[in-house]
C-alpha cells in the first residue's frame, strides 16, 4: 500500500515537473509608423521556461496583410526565440488592430493557445471630406465643398486642385486655421454622365511633393452604363504602390481574410 | 433558525455579485455586447440575391483571391490598393444601388473596414456586410 501511494505520489510530481511552457516578452505590440512606411513590423519574443520541448502547431494571422515568421519549429527548454508579424499597411489609415493565433503542443489547453495583438497607428497625410462628391445626372449643378486637412506630421503650407476632365470646376479656399483648405467643386453640366478624379498636390515634402485624389461624378441614371472617365493625372495618390515583397510565412503559418 | 439561514445565503449571493459588479464597471468601454457589426448593416446571402441588379457587389479580399474566383459582376476593393481600386468601382455606383461588401468567411475583418471606408470616406449610403462571406454565397449558389 505504502508503495503503490509513493509511486502515485512520485508519478504525479513527474507530471509536474515535465512542463512545458511559452512565455511571451509582450502579448499585445503597439506600433507607430510614418506617413511612408509600407510596413509595421512586430516582434513578439518568448522562453521555453518549461523542462520539455515546445512545438509550434500553426501560425496564423488574422488578416491576408499580415505575414508572420516563426524562427523555429520547436523551442527547447531555455531557449528564447521570436514570431515576426509583418503588416502590410497597404492603403489603411487610423487604428488598426491585426491578431496572430499561436498554437503549441502544450498539453494545458490554457498553455496551448496564444492570441498575439499587433496595434498600428497608421498617420493620415491629408484628412480629405469627402472622398467622393457626386451629382445626380439631371441635378442641379450646384457647387460642393470638399474640406481638406492636413495632419501634424505632413506640415503642407499650400495645395492645388485640378480635374482631369473639362467637366468640372474646382477652386481652392484656405481655412480658418493653417494646414486647412475648402475646395469647392462645381460640374459644369449634369445632363449627362461623368466622372473625373481631382488632383490634389500639395508641397511637402519638397523634395517630391504628394498628391491625393478626389473622386467626382455626375452619376448615370439607374440602369445605364457606367460614366465615362478620363484617365487619372500622372501623379499618383499616395500609399497607392504596390507593397514591397513580405518574407513568407511559417510553414505552419495561415491567414484568414 | 430558518431565517438566519436565508439572510446568509443572500449575504453569500450578495459577496458572488460584488467582483461581477466591479468588473462590470471597471471593464464597462471594453466589453462589447453586440456584434462588432450592427445587425442593420448585415445581410444574408438570400437577402442580397433577392436585390438583382440593384446590388452591387464588393469583394474586400486581396487580389490574388479576387482573381481566382468571385460573385459574378463583383468589384474588388480592398484596402491593399484603396485608392487604385475606389476609381474603378465609383463609376459603376449610383445612389439608388444597395452595395454588398463581402470577405472570405464569418470570421474576415475586411468586408466590416472596406463597408465603414465607403460610409465614412465616401459617404456612401446603404452599404451591407454579406453574413458568412464569400463562404457563405459559395454554399447557396453553387
Amino acid at each position: 500500500m505504502k508503495t503503490r501511494i509513493l509511486t502515485l505520489t512520485f508519478a504525479i510530481f513527474l507530471c509536474a515537473a515535465a512542463r512545458a511552457e511559452l512565455k511571451w516578452e509582450q502579448n499585445t505590440i503597439d506600433l507607430h509608423p510614418a506617413i511612408a512606411d509600407k510596413t509595421a513590423v512586430a516582434h513578439f519574443k518568448y522562453q521555453n521556461t518549461g523542462t520539455t520541448p515546445v512545438h509550434f502547431k500553426s501560425v496564423k494571422a488574422s488578416c491576408g496583410c499580415t505575414t508572420t515568421q516563426s524562427q523555429k519549429e520547436v523551442v527547447n527548454p531555455g531557449e528564447k526565440g521570436e514570431i515576426i508579424a509583418t503588416f502590410n499597411i497597404g492603403d489603411r489609415t487610423g487604428q488598426q488592430m491585426k491578431t496572430v493565433t499561436v498554437q503549441t503542443d502544450d498539453p494545458n489547453p490554457t498553455q496551448a493557445t496564444t492570441t498575439l495583438t499587433l496595434k498600428a497607428t497608421i498617420p493620415q497625410a491629408l484628412e480629405i471630406k469627402p472622398a467622393f462628391v457626386y451629382w445626380q445626372s439631371g441635378e442641379e449643378p450646384k457647387p460642393k465643398k470638399i474640406s481638406i486637412k492636413a495632419s501634424k506630421d505632413f506640415p503642407a503650407k499650400n495645395i492645388t486642385a485640378k480635374s482631369n476632365g473639362q467637366v468640372f470646376e474646382s477652386k481652392v479656399e484656405q481655412g480658418s486655421a493653417p494646414g486647412e483648405w475648402t475646395i469647392e467643386i462645381t460640374p459644369k453640366d449634369t445632363s449627362h454622365p461623368a466622372g473625373a478624379s481631382l488632383l490634389i498636390q500639395t508641397d511637402y515634402p519638397k523634395e517630391a511633393p504628394k498628391s491625393f485624389n478626389v473622386n467626382v461624378q455626375v452619376t448615370n441614371p439607374p440602369g445605364a452604363p457606367p460614366a465615362p472617365r478620363p484617365s487619372v493625372p500622372n501623379a499618383p495618390a499616395i500609399n497607392t504602390a504596390t507593397p514591397a515583397a513580405i518574407p513568407s510565412a511559417s510553414p505552419a503559418g495561415g491567414v484568414e481574410r | 433558525m430558518k431565517l438566519r439561514a436565508v439572510r446568509e445565503g443572500l449575504l453569500l449571493v450578495a459577496l458572488a455579485c460584488l467582483p461581477a459588479i466591479g468588473e462590470g464597471i471597471y471593464f464597462r468601454d471594453k466589453i462589447s455586447w453586440q456584434s462588432s457589426i450592427p445587425a442593420s448593416e448585415l445581410i444574408t446571402a438570400d437577402q442580397a440575391r433577392s436585390w438583382g441588379d440593384g446590388a452591387i457587389w464588393v469583394d474586400a479580399r486581396p487580389d490574388e483571391e479576387f482573381a481566382r474566383d468571385h460573385v459574378p459582376g463583383a468589384f474588388s476593393l480592398n484596402e491593399d490598393h484603396w485608392n487604385e481600386l475606389l476609381p474603378q468601382f465609383l463609376p459603376n455606383w449610383s445612389p439608388e444601388k444597395k452595395v454588398v461588401v463581402y470577405c472570405s468567411a464569418e470570421s474576415c475583418n475586411a468586408a466590416r473596414d472596406v463597408a465603414k471606408r465607403l460610409r465614412d470616406e465616401a459617404q456612401l449610403k446603404n452599404v451591407f456586410v454579406l453574413q458568412g462571406g464569400w463562404e457563405e454565397w459559395v454554399k447557396k449558389n453553387r
